[in-house]
Formats: C-alpha cells, structure tokens, sequence
C-alpha cells in the first residue's frame, strides 16, 4: 500500500483568465511523516502549489487527491482545512482583537469541544511551544517570533496531519528565525505528520528530507 | 471563549462607530417605544373609557370621514325592547390654551356616563348653560377650580366642577353639556355617536348572543350605521386610528434609518475584515459560521440599541406625559408588551441589516480574502 498522504497530479493553475500562469502541470507526492520543503523564487508559484494542497483553492486542470481521493469531488474543502490541514502563515494573521488563547482557539469552533475543552487545549499548545506564561497578550503585546509561536499553536489546534508553512520565518531576524524552524521540525517528528514549507532560504530547505524546487510554475528539480 | 465573545470583540474594536450606530438604532427603537406605546396607552384608555362608562353598544356612521350621526336617531334607538339607555355623545379636540389641547366631550346632563363619573369638587352642570367640568388633570393643568371662567373656543364659561374618571383620558379631558358644544363646534343636530346601554338578556342568553342580536337588530333598523361594540370602538375610533397610523408611520421610517446604521456598519466592518474573513476560512471555518458571526455582531448592535431605546421612549412619554400641551393623552407608562416587542423588532432589524454584508463576508474566498490588501 502506497504512503503517499497528499498528491498533485498535472497541477495548473491560471489567474487573470489565464493570462498568469501560476502552474503548469504539477506532479508531486508527499509521503506520511514526510518534511517537504517548496524553494523556488518570488512568482514561481511555490505559493499557490502550497494553497492548492492545502484546499484554500482549487486547480484550474489537473487534481490534488489526500490519502487518494480528489479534493475536487470527495471532500468537504473546509472540513479538510478544519481537520486535517493546519496552516502557518509568513504574516502570522492573528485575530488582533483576541488573546493568544482565544486566538489559538478559532480552529476548534469548527470541532464538537465545549467552551472549557477548547481553553484548556489551547492552554497546553501554547505550553507545547513556550508560550505559557503569555496566554492572555493580544498580538500587539508578543514579539514577532511569539506570534508566530501562537500562530503554529494554532494550527495545531485541530490536531491535523499535514502542516503547510508558507514563509513561516519570512518576518523574524535569524535568532527567531531558528527557534520557530526548530519548534516546527520538533512538531513534525513528535506528531509524526506531514511538514511543507514553502521558502527561499537555503538554509531552512536543507532541514528538510526532500526539498521540490519550483521554477516558472514547474517543478524543476 | 465564546462565540459571543468574539462578536462583542469585533463591535468594541471601532468603538465610536459603534456607539454612533447604536444611537442610530436607539432613536428609531426610542420613536417606535414612544409612538406605539402611546398609540397603545391611548387605545387601553379609550377602552379602559368605554369599560368604565357601562357603554355596550356605539352606534356610529358606516363611513369613517362622514363621522357624525343626526341626533333624531336617539329617539327611535331608545324605544327599541332591548335599550335601556341610548345617549348622544359629541368628541372632540380642542386647544383650550394655545399649550393645552384636550379632548372635550359634550353628554346630556342627564347621560347615563355622567354617573360613573366622581365628583372631586363642584358639583355637575346644567343642560343648555356655559358650563363645563374638567378632569382633575387638565383642571390642574389649567389651573382652574369650581367657579373660576374659562375660555373655550372664544365663549366663556363657567368651570362647575371637578372629577375623575375610569381612564386618564377623562382626567384629561373637559365636559361641556351637549348642546353648547354642538354651538361650538357648528354641530346643531348631529353628534359623533350614541352610546348604548343593554338591558339585561333574556335568561340563558349569553353577553355575546345579546350583543349580537342588538348590533343585528340596530344596523336593520338604521341602514347607514353601525353598531359596534364599545370594546371595538375604542380600539378603531377615528382618533385611535389616526395615532396608530401615525405611530407606526413615524417609527418604521425611524427603523428604517436604524436600519441602514447597522448595514452601513456590518458593510464597512466586513470590508476592513476581508483578510481576517479569509484567515477564519483558510483555518477551517464553514461560510455558514462566518455569516453567523457577522448575523450576530449585527444583532448585539440592534438588541443593545434596542435596550437604549426602549429606555428612551420610556423617558420621552415621561416627559411627554409631564408637559401640559400633551399630558390630557399620554400617560407616562409603557405596556410591557412594547418594550418586548420593541427589542424583538431591534433584534429582527439588526438581523436583516446584516444579512447582505454576513452574506458578502461569508461567500469571500479564502484566498483571494488573504490576498486582500
């Protein structure tokens, strides 16, 4: 039986009636547990690939299938993002009016967990990336590497099994920078999930076990 | 955290605006709670009137503007088995001062509604004389007692006495003997109605079948009128018609302005939200749960805009019921149903101003929301 956990097969994507080309025929697989890192440069469509396989989008041909089944036709697209997809986002995007708690909790609204379930788990993802003694800073109140540490927090909240990272460390200095690549390759092997980030940075693509390089919308090595 | 919490949130977030907009829905809450509450007021004292005066039966004119009957009427009416007493009355309303207007009624001395009247000072007037009794509230009002005269209409007359009745309408109101007000008012032979007294029905006869059979027998013998049940004619007599019209008018063209408040508000705040609508969807959120958190940030500002105008309205008709230019037809107390429903209409108003931008927020997608600059 295959390990293949997420798929893209003969991905385009066209924006602009087609007049921008994102990505052009895509073939790509990713293996259970596996640390994939997307390199490519500004406008290669390493982006667009990631949101594509995580089901912010959908392709414009071609099909990205989860454990073997089509985005397209078998899954509810925001039940597959709720569950099962958990994202990290170069500019954080935290909900400033809330908490590092409440914000960690927004994920689980999409879950069956009480008002009491949901603090207490949002409480002990924060604990699980250090951020235990600032559950209750709005965003404004955190350092740029604590943002994106509540960030990461979040995107565990449902417990998925794939994380997509889109430039996670594209806003800290190299000190911060470290510390989130290290949290995030130490989430991956104790949650045993998929990890996909998309960067430009050398040093952070060699972290990672296989490394797709993507170039005018194709992957080129 | 609650769901709730983070809607209060989102409101707190631009605070003035919010504020303005509450106060948008408070006014329009604030007009319905006072314009309905005294049409409603209004209408329970014309009931609490007819209740009180032992009226049964109005016999007035089918039509609604040709209001007054000819007074010859009476004498055929009264000599019908089952009347016991078939009184003329004239209604009016008139500026006694250039600040009071009250409503003035013209009866016999002799009408049977004289009786449930109590007599605080003075003593009743004579037919055919300029004179009037007033209600403890407008006397007060006028400052006038027994044996002061007063101006009516630019005749004088003779204040005899002071009394209270069954409804605050009468405490407000001045009774002049019939025929001086049909001088008055230009009425020689007609009156705006005659108030019917039932005898008591035959034995196993119910209120109802009596009521019926009387209205049945009353409209065969008078084609041109109608006979309505007093409980019906306070309710859907000209005056009470004419404030519910105007009441209603008036507060849906204020909760139409509030209204649009709350959905230049949810517009705007969706539109400065679109990225953060994007992140709640890309983090899993159903379109469903997005357009509910924006039905219900849309609903907090129409039910707490309703609370500040229920308390509003409530202020105005106490203002409204202290001032001697209005106090003869308001008075002062809301029924509780108007509140409810006044927070009821807030809340539904809210709900509908904030569908078109819940339903904007809800179809963005993620994508292109997170894109959004």
């Amino acid at each position: 039986m295959s390990d293949c956990l997420l798929e893209g097969k003969n991905v385009t994507k066209h924006y602009d009636e087609g007049r921008i080309q994102a990505l052009r025929g895509v073939d790509l697989a990713v293996n259970a547990s596996e640390f994939v890192a997307i390199t490519g440069p500004s406008g290669s469509g390493k982006s667009t690939l990631l949101q594509l396989l995580g089901g912010l989008d959908q392709p414009t041909s071609g099909e990205i299938l989860f454990r073997g089944h089509s985005l397209a036709n078998s899954f509810d697209l925001d039940s597959y993002r709720s569950r099962r997809v958990g994202f990290v986002f170069q500019a954080f995007h935290l909900l400033p009016t809330l908490r590092a708690l409440e914000n960690v909790q927004i994920p689980m609204f999409e879950t069956k967990l009480g008002l009491r379930e949901r603090e207490a788990k949002a409480a002990e993802l924060l604990r699980e990336v250090g951020l235990e003694h600032r559950l209750q800073q709005y965003p404004n109140q955190l350092s740029a590497g604590e943002r994106q540490r509540t960030a990461i927090a979040r995107s565990l909240a449902n417990d998925p099994e794939i994380l997509l990272a889109d430039e996670p460390t594209g806003n800290l200095d190299s000190e911060n920078s470290a510390k989130i690549m290290a949290l995030l390759t130490g989430i991956q092997a104790k949650r045993n999930m998929v990890l996909v980030i998309v960067t430009h940075e050398s040093a952070i693509a060699q972290l990672a076990q296989r490394t797709i390089h993507i170039r005018d919308g194709r992957i080129s090595s | 955290m609650s769901f709730i919490r983070i809607a209060l949130k989102n409101l707190l977030r631009r605070r003035l605006r919010t504020v303005l907009t509450l106060c948008g829905v408070g006014v329009g809450i604030a007009a319905f709670v006072a314009l309905v509450g005294f049409s409603r007021s209004f209408e329970d004292q014309w009931a609490k009137l007819y209740e009180s005066s032992g009226t049964d039966i109005a016999v007035v004119q089918k039509t609604f503007l040709n209001t007054f009957v000819d007074e010859s009427v009476g004498e055929k009416l009264r000599s019908l088995p089952f009347v016991a007493a078939a009184d003329p009355v004239i209604v009016n309303l008139m500026d006694l001062t250039p600040e009071v207007n009250a409503l003035v009624y013209g009866w016999p001395a002799n009408s049977f509604e004289m009786d449930t009247l109590t007599l605080l000072q003075g003593r009743r007037f004579h037919d055919d004389q300029p004179e009037v009794m007033l209600g403890e509230v407008l006397a007060e009002n006028l400052g006038k007692k027994p044996g002061e005269e007063m101006d009516i209409q630019g005749a004088p007359f003779q204040v005899v006495g002071v009394f209270r009745g069954g409804s605050a309408l009468e405490a407000g109101a001045a009774v002049l003997p019939l025929r001086e007000l049909q001088k008055l008012s230009d009425l020689g032979g007609k009156v705006t109605a005659f108030h019917v007294h039932l005898r008591n029905g035959a034995e196993g006869e119910s209120d109802q079948q009596r009521m019926q059979k009387a209205r049945a027998e009353i409209e065969a013998a008078f084609p041109g009128l109608k006979a309505l049940p007093a409980s019906v004619r306070a309710r859907n007599n000209q005056l009470v018609v004419l404030a519910r019209s105007m009441a209603w008018g008036t507060s849906v063209i204020a909760l139409f302005i509030g209204a649009l408040g709350i959905a230049n508000t949810m517009a705007m705040s969706v539109f400065e939200r679109t990225k953060e609508i994007g992140v709640l969807r890309a983090l899993g959120w159903r379109r469903s749960r997005v357009m509910k958190l924006i039905l219900i940030e849309a609903a907090i500002l129409g039910l707490v805009g309703g609370c500040f105008g229920v308390v509003g309205g409530w202020l105005t008709l106490r203002i409204l019921a202290g001032l001697p230019f209005t106090a003869s037809f308001v008075t002062g107390s809301i029924p509780p149903l108007i509140c409810g429903e006044g927070l009821g209409i807030s809340v539904v108003v809210g709900l509908l101003a904030g569908f078109l931008p819940a339903q904007r927020g809800a179809r963005l997608s993620p994508v292109e929301a997170l894109r959004y600059e």
